[in-house]
């Protein structure tokens, strides 16, 4: 039986799946030079760890802590600051940016939470993940494919807010579902959402006001958009050849 | 956006990310000034971090990105003083370097002695506990890249340490 040093590694650090495993095992089992082999990897293993775990265990100095704090201070200053601004211009002027908003679809945004939002995101099955990113699937990846903004769409679980194209020529849609809201990004290989919310009525914080993550979202928007956002002509067009570039 | 939840798992993040630091620098001074190198970028940055995604992978490879910049930019200064062939190592031949080297052991000297690109390999696998796929990506390299880094920093280790590698 043939063991590989790389097997031998990818098996000391637990890569190695069960059949592939009991394979090593059976030939460390055969083999004392194996073995001797194997137990000098836990002893490497072992005296790294033993080497610089000491670091995790000493208190964390104070500055770093505190730097984290203070941003901290400064992000909720901001966030208050940036939705009584938001409110303010809302009662002024619309943003030509900004499209019609039916007056019942106020949604509350929540601090986005990860946990709540993959537990909502994953009941959804829409979207998945994709080297640590995450991309549409099933039901709003076909909407982001099909749903034109300028079509209204009304009363479906999709809502397309906008579509634009950001500064690399990418197209791009703001969208709201049952659960999430976001901008996803159209790739090769699919639409990567580069932003995504959390939607909720109930679940406002002290800092948000209702409404304040389609504002958001189209100020994210606003800002990553090359030029104004596609029109109806634009956007049938952009529908037509695949949402590509 | 979720500015209390990414403070509250960043400041848990920082006993491993001091580990982690101390790993790729082997020198405490350097490694509390990359901690805090790193925490400024991640904080500066955190709009980017996507919800939903590993944060600790995130601001791992923040730190290891710092990190290779700063030993790009000692190589550049010290550039007319070293050899070649030393290439990415540079950052360990300086003369306190040396000093600090006595004080920290055969496992540490060892590891300190390894080329840039193997001992972070070496560190995230084997102290830090990423899988592969993940420590891949951390560095941004193929995982075939990866592997082959570890297993060749892991041999040098284990030669060092006098076992038969």
């Amino acid at each position: 039986m043939n063991v590989t040093r790389e097997e031998l590694m990818a098996y000391a650090d637990g890569e190695l799946s069960g059949a592939e495993a009991a394979r090593v095992e059976a030939a460390v089992a055969a083999d004392p030079a194996l073995a001797e082999r194997l137990a000098a990897e836990r002893r490497l293993r072992e005296a790294l760890q033993g080497h610089l775990d000491p670091v995790a265990e000493e208190p964390v100095p104070d500055a770093l802590a505190a730097m984290i704090a203070a941003a901290r201070e400064d992000d909720s200053r901001i966030v208050s600051m940036a939705a009584a601004r938001a409110e303010r211009e809302a009662k002024v002027v619309r943003r030509p940016f900004l499209p019609h908003w039916g007056s019942g679809l106020a949604l509350a945004a929540s601090l986005v939470l990860g946990l709540m939002l993959g537990t909502q995101l994953n009941s959804g099955g829409s979207i998945a993940e994709r080297n640590g990113a995450l991309v549409a699937s099933g039901m709003l990846a076909k909407g982001l494919d099909t749903q034109l903004a300028s079509a209204g769409d009304e009363g479906g679980p999709l809502r397309i807010l906008t579509s634009f194209q950001r500064h690399d020529g990418d197209y791009c849609r703001v969208f709201e579902a049952a659960a999430t809201s976001g901008i996803a990004c159209k790739d090769n290989a699919g639409w990567v959402l580069e932003r995504t919310m959390a939607n909720g009525r109930r679940q406002a914080s002290e800092y948000r006001q209702a409404g304040s993550a389609e504002s958001d979202l189209m100020t994210a928007a606003q800002d990553m958009a090359q030029g104004a956002p596609l029109d109806a002509d634009q956007e049938q067009a952009a529908k037509a050849k695949g949402w590509k570039k | 956006m979720g500015t209390n939840r990414f403070c509250e798992e960043l400041t848990a993040l920082l006993p491993r990310l001091r580990r982690f630091a101390r790993g790729l620098t082997h020198d405490a001074a350097d490694a509390d000034d990359l901690c805090q190198q790193t925490i400024e970028r991640a904080l500066k940055a955190r709009q980017q971090w996507q919800e939903g995604t590993r944060l600790d992978a995130w601001v791992y490879r923040i730190m290891r990105n710092q990190w290779i910049d700063e030993v790009r930019a000692r190589t550049r200064r010290s550039q007319t003083f070293v050899h070649e062939d030393e290439g990415m190592n540079v950052g360990t031949t300086g003369d306190s370097d040396a000093e600090n080297l006595v004080e920290l052991g055969n496992i540490g000297r060892a590891l300190a002695r390894l080329p840039e690109e193997q001992r972070e390999a070496v560190v995230l696998v084997l102290v830090e506990g990423f899988a592969y796929k993940e420590a891949a990506e951390i560095i941004g390299v193929p995982q075939g890249t990866l592997t082959s880094r570890l297993g060749r920093g892991r041999e040098a280790l284990l030669r060092a340490l006098g076992e038969a590698a």
